[in-house]
C-alpha cells in the first residue's frame, strides 16, 4: 500500500518534472522543421504494449504500403484506399491470399479463411483491421 | 468460382499458404520460388472437375514434401562439406 502509494507520487513528480522539458523540446522543433515530416516522425513510432490504438489512417497507410511493395500490382498510382485487389489492381486471386498473407504478417494476427475470402479490397481489409482487437 | 465446392477451394488456398511459406528458404531465393509457384497453380485454374482438382492437390502435397526433402538434403550435404571437406 504504502509502496504503491509512493510509487505513484514518484511517477507524478516526474511527470511533471518531464513535461516542460518536453514541450520545449517540441516548440523548439516545430520551429525549425516543417510541420509534415515531424508528424511522420511522430507516427513511425508505434506503441506496442498500448491497447489496440488504431487509427484508419494508420492503418490504411501500411496497408496501402504492403500493396506498394508488391510487385505485381500493375500501377503503384491505382492504390488508393477505395482499390479493389482485382478490378483497380490487377491482381488475381492468389494475389489476394499473398496480399491477405502479407496483411496478417504486418498486423501480427491470424485471418481465418473464411474472412480471408471476403477480403477483395483494401476498404474491406480496413474495416476487418479495425474490426479486430488484437491487431498491432 | 460460385460452381466450384468451396472446400477443394480452401484446400488449393491452404496448400499455396504453405508451399508459399516453405518457399521463404527456397535455395535459388523467394524471389525465384514465387512466380513459378504462381504460376503452377494458375494453369490450372481452369480445372473444373472435382477429382481432376484434387489429384492437382494431391500433386501440390507432393511438391511440398519434395521440397522438405530438398531443405533435409540441403542441410545434410552442408554439414558434410563441414566435416569430412568432401
Amino acid at each position: 500500500m504504502f509502496r504503491t502509494a509512493l510509487l505513484r507520487t514518484a511517477v507524478s513528480a516526474s511527470r511533471v518534472a518531464a513535461r516542460p522539458v518536453a514541450r520545449r523540446a517540441i516548440m523548439s522543433a516545430r520551429a525549425v522543421v516543417a510541420p509534415a515530416p515531424r508528424l511522420a516522425a511522430f507516427k513511425s513510432v508505434r506503441m506496442y504494449s498500448a491497447a489496440s490504438g488504431l487509427k484508419k489512417e494508420e492503418v490504411e497507410g501500411r496497408i496501402m504500403g504492403i500493396l506498394q511493395g508488391f510487385d505485381k500490382v500493375n500501377d503503384p498510382s491505382n492504390i488508393k484506399p477505395s482499390a479493389h485487389f482485382s478490378n483497380d489492381l490487377g491482381l488475381d486471386s492468389l494475389d489476394t491470399v499473398e496480399v491477405v498473407m502479407a496483411i496478417e504478417e504486418e498486423f501480427s494476427i491470424e485471418i481465418p479463411d473464411k474472412d480471408a475470402d471476403g477480403i477483395h479490397s483494401v476498404g474491406q481489409a480496413v474495416e476487418y483491421i479495425l474490426s479486430q482487437p488484437d491487431a498491432n | 468460382m460460385s460452381a466450384l465446392n468451396p472446400e477443394l477451394r480452401r484446400q488449393v488456398i491452404a496448400i499455396y499458404k504453405e508451399l508459399l511459406n516453405l518457399g521463404r528458404d527456397y535455395p535459388q531465393g523467394f524471389a525465384y520460388f514465387r512466380p513459378r509457384l504462381h504460376k503452377a497453380f494458375m494453369g490450372n485454374a481452369h480445372l473444373r472437375d472435382e477429382e481432376a482438382i484434387r489429384s492437382a492437390i494431391r500433386r501440390a502435397d507432393f511438391v511440398k514434401k519434395e521440397i522438405e526433402a530438398l531443405y533435409y538434403l540441403k542441410r545434410y550435404r552442408t554439414l558434410r562439406k563441414r566435416y569430412d571437406g568432401v
